[in-house]
């Protein structure tokens, strides 16, 4: 026998062994293996209703492209100022001795279309900020503070104006092109021009002259946003999990919002040294995020009636109350009424403590239904 | 108002039968007859207003009174009425016979609310309605609580839907435990005991957390010189307060609750009057101080200690990864600090009054430092922040101060905690996304990661395997239906993509945890730590004692020398990792995957040519003949070959040696060295006992045999290696995945045999297979050659 056939004979049998303990093992059944893991809480929902939640994506898409139709209205503007103040080779002084009527005429058009842009996003803010995925546009476009002022919630965006300079990270841009629109951000203005708007000899409140090159870096990067925010919500895919946390993130925000309100102009008046939320009271923008918050709620309105239709009730009727409530504000506002600060605290403790039952309500809903909040 | 809708969704049932038999029609009408009948009671319930929307349109009304009372007194006084004839008709008879005592509160404050709007005292009217609105809570709860003892779960959950809510914040939703646990109630799967106890941990808990509120309140109105809202604030918290003061005095006795209600009493008094507020709000605070109406379990406890520890150990992390050159350079590593600190504080907050029970001072001085660091994040801006090293000493030194302090069990690892804590990691890895820094979202993923790897994947390993590939697949670089985090971020996929494989990996991740509940007794810890060290050490041992068992002639038996040197080698860099990564356990943990594919590599590298020589040199030609001419010819090639032994030594140990280090590691910060230690020590023996059987065998075995189990040892532990080498690569994505999907491998196979259903792995398990047998052909043919050689020259030579 040769010296090597015992071995050779014994390697190839345990070859074909191991190789076949090794193939009997990719056919074994996986006795343990987990062969149905639980489902995500979002989609263990059991219900027989689905949430119609179309409606809601609509309502998202069809105000979206309304937004950019409108700051592409103020792009126009902004571009038009621009463009003078490039023609006087942003020698404001000359500009404004110059051309003054079309200076002032350009400027009240940019900030009519701002006042039709910034609330044409406050009627989607209640789904744009509460929904995880579209929630960065809300941060950038209206709610996150400046590099300066630092937080949690600073706007990732620097501004790359037309001359070269760089504003690094200077808020959200509503924020930003308000202030340089109504002047109430000097840093934004000409200074050295006195922009007397009415030519009653003194200078009041917006009338100053934005810089050209800040107001066009921040419309455009607007705009720009409005149009990404579009498109974002073309491809958005409602989830009941996105519609139930944003109306629990959203609802419970109206202490900021009438925090914002009390330290306003209309409020505290001249003595008010806030830059933005200049031009709107933010008790309008307050009723136009509850309205989108109310189409959303539509939307899960189905599935809360299926396990709880008096909870769903009140959560309606608690909106539509909250709502209500802030709109008839608002009417003694426009009417001229004024409100004492602590008219005002108490305003917002009670629109808070709504809001906080109706939080409750949404949250006991979808436990309920067994839908995870983010 | 309601309306009632189950008529709407019942009443075509009777209709449809009697259009598809329409010779039945008497049969079906008495059906719909009946049925509709069944629900009157039903539907009347539904149109009946619940106690919740009643209270709703006494507390608005209330309201709208105090906002009309300076302008229209009349309208305010009609107001009060309203709301006094609701409940007149409609609540009071409701709450009445089971909640007397608050009846009565309410009925009194309404008689002092409709005297003050007649004197248009607006602060004494502002506590009455806040008095009222308590009061109601209280009856409320009182309700609910009667009627859950009583049995009847629909009439408790219909009083609990009066009620409040704690304020919702990132961090903290409404809890719905309560409403959970009446559901359950009600369908029969939760004891009524059971459901009470969550019922009363919950209102408890709220009505705390407003009564700290309304304490609150007091002191900002009157800072800003709110007489009404000032009153109102006192009156809540003297409200909120007598729903808690049964709590307190089970707790602490009639006597503490006795002072507490007078302390409250008189704040609220105060409040409305005015005086010196700082003293009587102090006062009542003291009264409670320590007081938790709603205990947390002891499991709670040490999750949120957790929690907090967790949490705390991450802000100084992502402060120093934001801030560079006394500036703030990334916003949201700097947001994300700040998330982590707020995670922190919120645990810190849920165990402030336990703190508090064990040590008052340190407690308050905590919370002073929690202040600093919160301080320090907010000042952070693009101008101008505090150098990381600030935030360190402060984070540090509150770590230290929480460690003198919190009990011993507190500060064991917690594994609830740590999937709370990947849970936030997780959210930050979206936020990244979406914001469009992939770069932070992959940080974030690792720090999750991590966070798993130097947690609970040690016990899952053992415990529920079966999660581990599945994990590992979604964090990194799965292919299977959701592709892994690391992937998708690394092709910087659109945020709907990223989140469908974060909801894959929370439903697993959920899974996970919940195999794990209840693993965490000394004896399952002991035996965890046993399995781990003998499942990792057995490759090594089988590589290391078939190697020596059969190197046992003289010369041979010197090469042993290197292969204990290696394995000493490795021993000593586990135990330097062992002290690294004390501390330091999560920031290793985000490598750990990199180095075992790095370590490996070597290893499979080193056996590779090992078995080569070991066929061609050992086999055909015995080891004292090669060993001799490899000395004569070079001594070079002797010392290439010691180098191999070493180093394939040390990496068979080492190639685990990292990994096995961060899991003991974190059995020991679960459950403590001594009962880690003990299972290491049975794991070893375990594995030695394996060792020396194989060398045993191997020294017993002829020597042919001992060759050949040599070499099969060698093929097997190579095929293993190799597929568990390839797996770890793909799932740092260091090599492409092609999944075979037609295989369905059990999770075992995986573990022990390193099989897992793509074709890189199996290919490349296949081709080491080939090489090693290729090898021991190629080996024999030379041999063959060689041999025949000699005859042929032989046969010349003696022709």
């Amino acid at each position: 026998m040769a010296p090597t056939s015992t071995p050779t004979t014994w390697l190839r049998w345990s070859s074909a062994a191991l190789l076949a303990i090794a193939l009997a093992g990719c056919g074994a059944p996986s006795a343990s293996a987990p062969t149905s893991v639980e489902a995500p809480a979002a989609t263990a929902a059991a219900t027989s209703t689905a949430a119609d939640l179309a409606p809601v994506k609509d309502y998202l898409v069809e105000r979206s492209g309304e937004l950019s139709s409108a700051t592409a209205a103020l792009k126009t503007h902004s571009d038009a100022y621009y463009a003078l103040a490039k023609q006087a080779n942003f020698d404001y002084a000359a500009l404004w001795s110059t051309n003054r009527a079309a200076v002032i005429a350009v400027i009240q058009d940019a900030r009519a279309a701002w006042v039709v842009a910034s609330p044409g996003y406050e009627r989607i803010e209640g789904i744009v900020a509460g929904v995880p995925s579209l929630a960065a546009f809300d941060v950038v476009i209206d709610a996150g503070t400046s590099g300066t002022d630092g937080g949690e919630n600073v706007a990732p965006v620097d501004l790359a104006l037309p001359n070269g300079r760089m504003l690094a990270k200077p808020g959200n841009l509503f924020g930003v092109t308000e202030s340089t629109l109504w002047g109430t951000f000097p840093e934004y203005t000409i200074k050295q021009v006195q922009a007397d708007f009415d030519a009653d000899g003194s200078i009041g409140f917006g009338e100053a002259l934005p810089d050209a090159n800040v107001l066009k870096a921040g419309v455009d990067t607007l705009h720009e946003q409005t149009v990404a925010l579009g498109a974002a919500a073309q491809a958005w895919q409602p989830t009941e999990q996105d519609a139930f946390t944003a109306l629990v993130t959203m609802v419970p925000t109206m202490t900021e919002y009438f925090n914002s309100w009390k330290s306003s102009r209309f409020v505290a008046g001249g003595s008010s040294t806030q830059r933005d939320f200049v031009a709107i009271s933010r008790l309008a923008d307050i009723q136009d995020i509850l309205g989108s918050l109310q189409v959303v709620h539509r939307g899960v309105s189905p599935v809360i009636s299926q396990v709880d239709p008096a909870q769903d009730a009140q959560i309606g009727q608690g909106l539509s109350e909250l709502k209500a409530f802030v709109a008839d504000v608002y009417a003694k506002e426009r009417r001229g009424e004024r409100f004492t600060a602590e008219d005002a605290d108490l305003l917002g403790s009670e629109a808070q403590s709504r809001a906080d039952t109706i939080t409750g309500h949404v949250t006991q809903a979808a436990a309920k239904l067994n839908i995870a909040l983010q | 108002m309601l309306r009632p809708t189950f008529r709407l969704t019942v009443a075509p049932v009777p209709v449809a039968r009697q259009q598809r038999r329409p010779q039945r029609p008497i049969a079906a009408i008495l059906a719909a007859l009946l049925i509709a009948v069944a629900l009157l009671p039903l539907t009347a319930a539904a149109q009946t207003p619940s106690p919740a929307q009643l209270a709703e349109q006494i507390r608005s009304r209330l309201t709208r009174a105090q906002l009309a009372l300076a302008a229209d007194r009349a309208q305010a006084a009609a107001l009060v009425d309203e709301s006094d004839s609701i409940y007149t008709a409609d609540l009071g008879p409701q709450l009445r016979p089971i909640a007397p005592d608050a009846d009565r509160t309410i009925a009194a404050d309404l008689a002092v609310a409709r005297a003050a709007v007649a004197r248009g005292d607006a602060a004494a009217y502002a506590a009455a309605r806040a008095s009222i609105w308590t009061a109601m809570l209280a009856g409320a709860y009182a309700a609910a609580d009667t009627s859950l003892a009583a049995g009847d779960v629909a009439a408790a959950q219909r009083w609990l839907s009066l009620r409040e809510y704690r304020h919702s914040t990132r961090f903290l939703r409404p809890d719905a435990d309560a409403t959970r646990a009446l559901h359950s109630a009600a369908s029969g799967q939760m004891s009524i005991p059971d459901a009470s106890a969550a019922l009363h941990a919950e209102l408890l808990d709220t009505y705390q957390a407003k009564l700290t509120e309304a304490l609150s309140d007091v002191r900002a109105a009157d800072r800003q010189g709110f007489a009404m809202r000032r009153a109102e604030a006192g009156a809540l918290a003297d409200g909120y307060f007598a729903i808690l003061a049964p709590s307190l005095a089970q707790q602490r006795g009639e006597p503490a609750r006795a002072a507490a209600s007078g302390a409250f009493s008189e704040l609220a008094a105060v409040a409305l009057r005015g005086g010196d507020l700082d003293a009587a709000t102090l006062s009542a605070e003291q009264s409670i101080a320590g007081f938790r109406a709603a205990p947390l379990s002891q499991a709670d406890q040490v999750r949120r200690a957790g929690q907090l520890m967790r949490f705390l150990a991450l802000v100084p992390v992502e402060y120093s990864r934001g801030v560079a050159g006394g500036k703030v350079t990334k916003d949201l590593e700097l947001r994300e600090a700040t998330t982590f600190h707020d995670g922190a504080l919120a645990a810190f907050n849920d165990l402030r009054s336990l703190l508090e029970q064990r040590d008052a001072p340190a407690t308050a001085q905590m919370a002073a430092q929690f202040a600093a660091i919160e301080t320090l994040l907010a000042s952070a801006n693009a101008q101008s922040a505090a150098d990381p090293a600030a935030l360190d000493a402060q984070v540090a030194a509150l770590d230290a101060s929480l460690r003198a302090v919190m009990p011993q069990e507190w500060l064991r690892h917690n594994n609830a905690a740590d999937f709370d804590v990947i849970q936030t990691a997780l959210d930050q890895m979206e936020r990244a996304v979406a914001a469009g820094d992939y770069e932070l979202a992959e940080s974030a993923r690792l720090e999750a990661y991590a966070i798993l790897e130097s947690g609970p994947e040690a016990k899952l390993i053992v415990f529920a395997p079966q999660f581990k590939p599945s994990l590992e697949s979604l964090f990194w670089y799965g292919q299977e239906e959701r592709k892994g985090l690391a992937h998708l971020i690394g092709q910087r996929a659109s945020q709907q993509e990223i989140r469908q494989s974060r909801q894959a990996l929370n439903a697993e991740l959920a899974s996970a945890q919940k195999a794990l509940v209840g693993n965490n007794a000394p004896m399952a810890v002991g035996t965890n730590a046993a399995v781990i060290v003998f499942r990792e050490g057995l490759e090594a041992v089988l590589i290391l004692a078939s190697l020596m068992g059969s190197m046992k002639f003289g010369e041979q038996r010197k090469l042993r020398r290197p292969l204990w040197a290696g394995a000493a080698l490795a021993l000593g860099a586990s135990a330097l990792t062992w002290v690294a990564a004390q501390g330091a356990l999560t920031m290793l943990a985000r490598y750990g995957e990199r180095l075992e594919a790095i370590v490996s590599l070597i290893a499979i590298g080193v056996l590779l040519l090992i078995t080569n020589w070991f066929f061609h040199d050992v086999y055909w030609k015995g080891w004292m003949s090669n060993f001799h001419q490899q000395k004569r010819r070079m001594t070079g090639g002797q010392l290439g070959q010691t180098i191999g032994l070493v180093t394939l030594g040390f990496a068979s140990i080492y190639r685990e040696g990292f990994e096995t280090v961060l899991f003991l590691q974190a059995l020991v910060l679960e459950s403590g060295a001594a009962t880690v230690l003990a299972g290491v020590a049975a794991g070893l023996a375990a594995t030695v006992g394996v060792g020396l059987v194989v060398f045993l065998l191997q020294a017993k075995l002829p020597h042919k045999k001992m060759l050949i189990a040599t070499g099969m040892m060698i093929v097997f532990v190579l095929m293993q290696m190799v597929g568990n080498t390839v797996h770890v690569m793909q799932v740092v994505g260091w090599m492409s995945i092609h999944p075979i999907r037609s295989l369905d491998l059990p999770y075992w196979a995986g573990m022990w045999f390193g099989l897992y259903a793509t074709w890189e792995g199996i290919a490349l398990q296949i081709a080491a297979g080939l090489f090693t047998i290729g090898s021991y052909f190629v080996a024999e043919r030379m041999q063959h050659a060689k041999q025949d050689a000699v005859i042929r020259s032989q046969t010349a030579r003696a022709s």
